[in-house]
């Protein structure tokens, strides 16, 4: 029943005093997943990583972990570390102490002990450090000391609470790298708390996007970022245009929407919206077409008229803001393609592909 | 001037009332105690400049000797008892006490307002044989008759637990207090039960206030002259006995500041042991 769910949690709340953390959070972990809770700060995933840990008990629900039950098991009981964002280390122990810490509990013998905290350094490129204390290395260091602590009795699952959060970008990018790497590598379940969506497009197999305690969408990476179900996720996730429309009609598997002036059908799989309800448009800058580019597409999508009122340049991409009237400003990005490029003030067409229009019921 | 110079200058002023203070007050009575120790003595105990060693001397008789052990031994049983009933309070105050904790402090400090003196005799009312408790316990017929409790060691140690019991708890308390959560979650993250976790984190980074709180007990336990005669009936004579004897009833001056100069040289030698502990304990962070 359970045949390859790592963490399952099964109608969760938590409750602190009158707030309510986290609610009716249902999940399931699959075995050897890199699985990531992202949201904005408040939004309850760190309270459900907790969750799962033990360091907090659920007001109601049910936490499984491989299969058990262990929803009032306290944290040391369960078979699941974690990577804190604060790394968390030890202050009094060396290195190899730190790292030596969850074996000694083990009861692990000393000869064997020995030789899984070197492979444990050595998989966190630390093995020339184990006799320097905490205080002595960069922040970088301690993640890496305290990733092998997390993972030298290879737990079921490993959770990272935003374990990268303290480290400047360069390095971040290279962690980033190194802990998918390594995943994948040991087999072993990850569940990743960040705010950085970047990062949780980057390293995950799987997103649960979660906002004020209740979880929005779970879904892989490309599927969130290009099938959002909802206003937050296509707002959350990179940016996005959204335009207003109405339902005309609704048919087997899609949707008659009206919008500027033009009615379009759209795919749809939900339960059906009933005509003259008021609906959303989504579609990324970088899928609108402008230009020639959308001469050539005119019947495939959304056409607008549009004057350029703001260009941005972000260095790979510009990002030009167009003034489309009733239907609002629509953002374009672009290659930059380092000519000249466009000017304010120029009036164009715009086309929104039907391929890339995602429409949201709001 | 130059401004280095200037903020130096104004460091020494503002340090000048403290140095003076000390100086005229604890340093220049230290001294006239270190030179009366290689003083003579004349008939009617009067002291007379000179230089003998004479008085050291006389501490390796038996006596002396006898009363230096018996002050060791009742400095280290206080010691050890303040530790064990001052670490569990502290733990609670820092821990688990919540917003309450502040106050619990100070209510540790209501007593220090009461004269030493008077608090002590209130354990000479309270342990008597017609006291608080003997009333208590023979009213419940738990006991026939009162029970004779003042005059033994145990009263002598109640009153010294009770006297120097907020000089282990505060100390442990401002190591605990700030100790970081988030390292017990991490230990018990890793598999340490409860009691692992204090074992294996807690209490190995509370040691440097315990270290202090032994060395706050121990040091005036050693020179407390009041509570066993008070509580203890007198009965075994320790340092600060000898010392008030010396001066003040045999008028042997002389011997009575070589036994204080010894104390001294001993609480300084355990300060030096302490803060080579601390300087190895923080060299951990």
């Amino acid at each position: 029943m359970t045949g390859g769910v790592a963490v399952r949690l099964s109608g969760v709340s938590k409750r602190f005093g009158a707030t309510l953390a986290v609610e009716g959070i249902d999940l399931a972990v699959r075995e050897g997943e890199f699985f990531t809770l992202l949201g904005a700060s408040g939004c309850g995933k760190t309270t459900t990583l907790r969750l799962i840990a033990g360091f907090d008990l659920p007001s109601a629900g049910r936490v499984e972990i491989g299969g058990q039950d262990v929803t009032e098991a306290p944290a040391y009981r369960r078979p699941v570390h974690t990577v804190f964002q604060s790394y968390a280390l030890f202050p009094h122990l060396s290195v190899a102490e730190n790292v030596a810490f969850p074996l000694r509990l083990a009861r692990v013998r000393a000869a064997d002990r020995r030789l899984r905290v070197a492979a444990a350094l050595d998989l966190v490129q630390m093995g020339g450090f184990a006799d320097r204390r905490p205080s002595q290395l960069s922040g970088g260091q301690q993640q890496r000391v305290a990733l092998a602590r997390a993972l030298v009795n290879e737990p079921r699952v490993l959770l990272l609470d935003e374990p990268l959060g303290a480290l400047d970008l360069k390095l971040r990018k290279e962690m980033q790298a190194e802990l998918k790497h390594m995943q994948k590598r040991l087999g072993i379940t990850f569940v990743f708390v960040t705010h950085d969506q970047e990062e949780a497009l980057a390293m995950s197999d799987r997103i649960a996007l979660m906002h004020a305690g209740r979880i929005v969408q779970v879904d892989a990476p490309e599927a969130l970022y290009n099938a959002p179900v909802s206003r937050y996720a296509a707002e959350f996730i990179g940016e996005t245009n959204l335009l207003p429309a109405t339902v005309a009609a609704a048919g087997a598997g899609h949707v008659v929407v009206a919008a500027a002036g033009q009615t379009l059908a759209l795919p749809w799989s939900g339960p059906a919206p009933e005509a003259g309800q008021a609906a959303t448009l989504a579609v990324r800058p970088e899928c609108v077409l402008r230009g020639d580019e959308a001469a050539a597409a005119a019947d495939e999508g959304l056409a607008l008229e549009g004057r350029l009122e703001d260009v941005t340049f972000i260095g790979s991409d510009l990002r030009l803001t167009y003034d489309c009237g009733p239907a609002g400003p629509v953002v374009v990005r672009v290659q930059n393609r380092a000519g000249p490029g466009p000017e304010p003030g120029e009036r164009l067409r715009l086309v929104l592909p039907r391929a890339a229009l995602r429409l949201l019921a709001s | 001037m130059r401004r280095e110079r200037r903020e130096g200058l104004v460091t020494a002023l503002m340090l000048a009332p403290s140095v003076v203070v000390l100086g005229v007050f604890v340093l220049m009575p230290l001294c006239v105690v270190f030179a009366y120790s290689f003083a003579l003595r004349d008939a009617y105990g009067g002291v007379v400049p000179g230089f003998t060693l004479d008085n050291y001397r006389a501490l390796f008789e038996g006596l002396y000797v006898q009363v230096f052990l018996n002050s060791f031994r009742l400095a280290a049983l206080t010691t050890l008892l303040c530790l064990l009933v001052g670490y569990p309070v502290a733990y609670f105050i820092a821990f688990r006490a919540g917003r309450w904790g502040p106050a619990l402090l100070v209510l540790m400090l209501v007593p220090f307002w009461i004269n030493f003196l008077i608090r002590i005799s209130a354990w000479v009312v309270l342990l008597g044989r017609n006291g608080l408790i003997n009333a208590a316990l023979v009213g419940t017929g738990l006991a026939g008759q009162p029970v004779g409790m003042l005059g033994t060691q145990g009263a002598t140690l109640a009153g010294m637990v009770y006297a120097f019991l907020p000089l282990a708890v505060f100390p442990i308390y401002a190591a605990l207090q700030p100790l970081d959560r988030r390292l017990i979650e991490a230990g018990a993250d890793l598999g340490a039960n409860p009691a692992q976790a204090f074992g294996r984190i807690t209490l190995p980074l509370s040691l440097p206030g315990v270290l202090a709180a032994a060395l706050f007990v121990f040091v005036p336990s050693m020179g407390v002259f009041a509570i066993p005669v008070l509580l203890g009936g007198g009965k075994s004579i320790i340092l600060g006995n000898l010392i008030v004897q010396l001066f003040l009833e045999f008028r042997v001056i002389p011997v009575g500041a070589a036994v204080s100069v010894v104390m001294l040289v001993l609480a300084a030698i355990g300060i030096a042991l302490y803060m080579r502990a601390l300087a190895r304990i923080e060299a951990w962070r």
